[in-house]
């Protein structure tokens, strides 16, 4: 199940705060979903569902910050908005490097939690973007051969089809012919272009300096 | 030689060596004129002996006679000389009985020389000669001069007159000198008189031998004085040692004084002459040769002392005669020092001051320590009342965040729902019940929280207003003092105790007194005072009252001072005046606040009077 609309998620043990907050939501023309407790929001989390989560920092269980870390080792990270009936210095400075999106108190006006809500569904519908380019990059480079790819981080490392061949052992002819593989796969037409995609896929970034040289 | 020459002889260089040896100490001492005086009683024994002597070996009538004559003017000497000698050893006797015994004395010294051959014969006859002590001497026959009762009346007055003068002397409790020196010159006077009248009337055929009584005389008089030089030499040893011991008194003293950092000074009123020993003078910095002046010295008085210092020491010289002070001292190099100093006044007989001596000390790390102390106290209860009011803040802050949060919420969407076309009246509904929900669980959690109070917190007893005031007053004072601020009390000393909780109370007080500090901030140092009175408000409340002298609340927050989280201050938590009165009104008292018409605020409690007080 795939929700297309953005969600707003609130997490609160405080119930009465939960439902005026969801009411509110709703009535700002959002899409809201309610859960009491953090593991009951961790359990049926959606895999895939944009939207931010708005959750209470203190809660008996798992709290906020839990919640918070939890979340971003998921695979559907969404942005969190904390809410606490009273903050304190070192629990704020905790949310916020853990990247909340705001931290808020419960009687903050309407237009700043509004507002802070419609920032976290932005960020989340941009790191949905992001994500989902990554995903398609990654998946034309998965078509690329293990010879290719060789071939490829000697290219982005701006060497000669001559000193390719003498490096992996090959003919000058094979490396061109790979060349012409790789830019057909990835539909490129320039070695600019294919190192800049290259980069921004980001597969050589581990191994890029062990690349062997001399095999 | 003869046994009566040799005896003679004897009995005068007797007296003469004492008359010499007594001339000489009054030779070195002046004015004991009582050795003089023994002196010259001596020597007159001395020349009667001779006359008794050259009588006794008489050839002729004549040659006796002559030698009575002159041993006359012996016994004058001797008479005058005993009359003072007594006069000023026993220092008593009538003047009249001394003057009319030596007039008399005198007097018969005319018919001595005018009548007869002497005052006792008018004419010597024939001379005898008897048996004395194993040879033969001469006595007179003659006839009698009736002047000699001159002499031996004289004698009788001076018989008088020392027994008069022993009388006064013994009365006086002198008891050994009036019997040494009074009873032994009335036995043996009496004894030299009554044997000569025996031989010059002619009752008795015998030499005249009144010299060795005399003698005696001399030797017992001899003898008491000799006592009085012995007592003078041992008195001058006495003094010798006892002022060895005190110049070792004295270093003592003054090892003492340098180790007790004392410096010791001297003021003469009569004379406005101040002596101080050196560490004086390096405590209140002033040069080892520098003339002190009184003015100098209070001009280094800090003037916040000055004032207080003098009047002390006015007090100590109207009468007092003590006193202790502590103060602070301005050196001339910028430093201050504190000064504890002790005094005390001496008066004349007339009750006069007529100096004050005294020790200073420096007692500045003292005064450091005290001051750090103070402020530690001070400091330890400020963080005591900010942590019991930021723990009941902060769990309040949460507690009715939550439902204050969701009251707004609820009233937000149901202001966004309102705006629609056709409202959803059920959910409308649905928010409002929940809203007075929330407005009761948010009152439930202030009732609870004075029910916390009320239930655990409160262990009251019987106070005394003045010493809970007291106490709060105590913690304060360094802050009042580091800020300008006076701080007045008034309390009057019949209050009934009443009954409440102290530390309770004190926190009450310690934020009505520091929020009228808080107050005063804005106002010019003169001005700033903060007053604590308090009143019997009938029979069963006394009305506690704290007031500022700052610019008031203004009217219009007047109503919300005692909302929780409501403060006029930049740092503020706004709780201190709602936790104060719901412990008032835990106590069962009111609690109100008012401006003053002179400016300024009033915050005013009523607490019960102890039931004991009440009963009464």
């Amino acid at each position: 199940m795939s929700l297309t609309e953005p969600t707003v998620q609130i997490v609160d043990d405080d119930r009465p705060f939960l439902v005026a907050a969801s009411r509110l939501l709703r009535a700002s023309g959002f899409a809201v979903k309610t859960f009491s407790s953090a593991s009951d929001f961790l359990a049926q989390h959606d895999t895939d569902a944009p939207g931010c989560v708005l959750a209470d920092l203190q809660m008996p269980g798992m709290n906020g910050l839990d919640l918070q870390s939890a979340l971003a080792r998921s695979r559907n990270p969404l942005p969190i908005l904390f809410l606490t009936g009273h903050g304190d210095i070192p629990s704020t400075v905790r949310a916020m490097r853990g990247g909340a999106v705001d931290f808020l108190e419960k009687r903050a006006p309407k237009e700043k939690l509004l507002d802070a809500v419609r920032r976290a569904l932005a960020r989340d519908a941009g790191e949905r973007e992001e994500r989902a380019r990554q995903r398609e990059l990654r998946a034309r480079f998965d078509a690329l051969s293990e010879r290719e790819l060789e071939v490829l981080s000697h290219v982005v490392r701006g060497r000669l089809n001559k000193q390719i061949a003498s490096d992996l052992g090959i003919h000058e002819r094979t490396v061109k012919l790979h060349r012409t593989a790789i830019t057909t796969k990835l539909g490129v037409s320039s070695v600019a272009e294919l190192t800049r995609l290259t980069l921004e896929a980001g597969i050589f970034e581990a191994s890029a300096t062990t690349c062997p040289k001399g095999q | 030689m003869s046994w009566v020459t040799i005896i003679w002889s004897t009995i005068a260089s007797a007296c003469i060596t004492l008359a010499g040896i007594y001339l000489l100490v009054w030779c070195r001492n002046r004015t004991a004129w009582v050795n003089l005086l023994f002196s010259l009683t001596a020597v007159a024994a001395a020349g009667f002996a001779f006359s008794e002597l050259l009588m006794m070996l008489a050839e002729t009538p004549g040659e006796f006679g002559t030698a009575l004559r002159w041993g006359q003017v012996s016994i004058w000497l001797w008479t005058v000389s005993l009359v003072g000698f007594v006069w000023l050893y026993l220092q008593a006797g009538r003047p009249w009985l001394a003057w009319a015994t030596c007039g008399l004395r005198t007097f018969a010294l005319l018919p001595n020389f005018l009548v007869g051959q002497n005052l006792n014969y008018r004419e010597i006859t024939a001379l005898r000669h008897i048996p004395f002590l194993g040879e033969s001497v001469a006595v007179a026959e003659g006839v009698p001069n009736p002047w000699m009762v001159l002499g031996q009346l004289s004698l009788v007055l001076l018989v008088i007159f020392v027994s008069d003068a022993g009388v006064t002397a013994w009365r006086r409790g002198d008891r050994r000198k009036a019997l040494m020196v009074g009873g032994s010159v009335v036995l043996l006077v009496l004894v030299g008189l009554v044997e000569s009248m025996l031989i010059f009337w002619g009752k008795v055929q015998a030499p005249l031998t009144v010299s060795p009584f005399y003698l005696c005389l001399v030797l017992v008089m001899a003898y008491e004085l000799g006592r009085d030089v012995l007592r003078a030499s041992q008195l001058v040893g006495e003094l010798q040692a006892s002022e060895a011991g005190l110049r070792e008194n004295e270093e003592r003293l003054s090892l003492a004084v340098d180790a007790a950092n004392f410096g010791i000074w001297i003021r003469d009123l009569a004379r406005n002459e101040i002596w101080a020993s050196d560490k004086w003078r390096k405590l209140f910095g002033f040069a080892p040769s520098e003339r002190l002046e009184l003015d100098a010295i209070l001009q280094r008085l800090h003037p916040d002392d000055r004032e207080g210092f003098q009047q002390t020491v006015g007090a100590a010289v109207g009468g007092e005669g003590r006193y202790g002070a502590e103060f602070r001292v301005m050196l001339p190099n910028g430093g201050i020092r504190w000064i504890s100093s002790h005094g005390r006044v001496e008066f004349d007989v007339n009750g006069q001051p007529v100096r004050i001596r005294g020790a200073s000390r420096d007692v500045t790390a003292d005064k450091q320590a005290e001051l750090e102390t103070l402020l530690l106290r001070q400091q330890v209860a400020h963080v005591g009342r900010v942590t019991m009011m930021g723990q009941l803040a902060t769990a309040l802050a949460h507690e009715i965040n939550q439902p204050l949060g969701a009251i707004l919420r609820n009233a937000e969407a149901a202001e966004l729902f309102m705006q629609e076309a056709s409202p959803d009246l059920d959910e409308i509904r649905a928010i409002i019940a929940d809203i007075r929900e929330d407005d009761q669980r948010a009152g439930a959690v202030i009732d609870r929280m004075r029910g916390l109070l009320k239930r655990q917190n409160l262990t009251t007893q019987p106070i005394h207003v003045d010493e809970l005031v007291g106490d709060v007053r105590a913690l304060v004072r360094v802050d009042a003092a580091a800020r300008h601020v006076k701080l007045d009390v008034d309390i009057p000393g019949d209050l009934p105790p009443v009954r409440g909780d102290r530390v309770h109370l004190q926190q009450v007080l310690l934020n009505l007194i520091l929020n009228g500090m808080d107050a005063l901030n804005e106002s010019s140092r003169e001005g700033r005072r903060v007053r604590v009175t308090a009143l019997l408000d009938g029979a069963q409340t006394v009305e506690i009252a704290v007031s500022d002298t700052g610019s008031g609340i203004p009217t219009d927050k007047l109503t919300h001072i005692f909302d929780p989280f409501f403060t006029t201050k930049p740092n503020g938590m706004g709780m201190g005046l709602p936790i104060s009165r719901t412990i008032i009104e835990a106590h069962g008292g009111r609690f109100w606040a008012e401006n003053n018409n002179s400016g300024g605020a009033t915050f005013r409690f009523t607490l019960p009077i102890a039931e004991e007080a009440a009963a009464k």
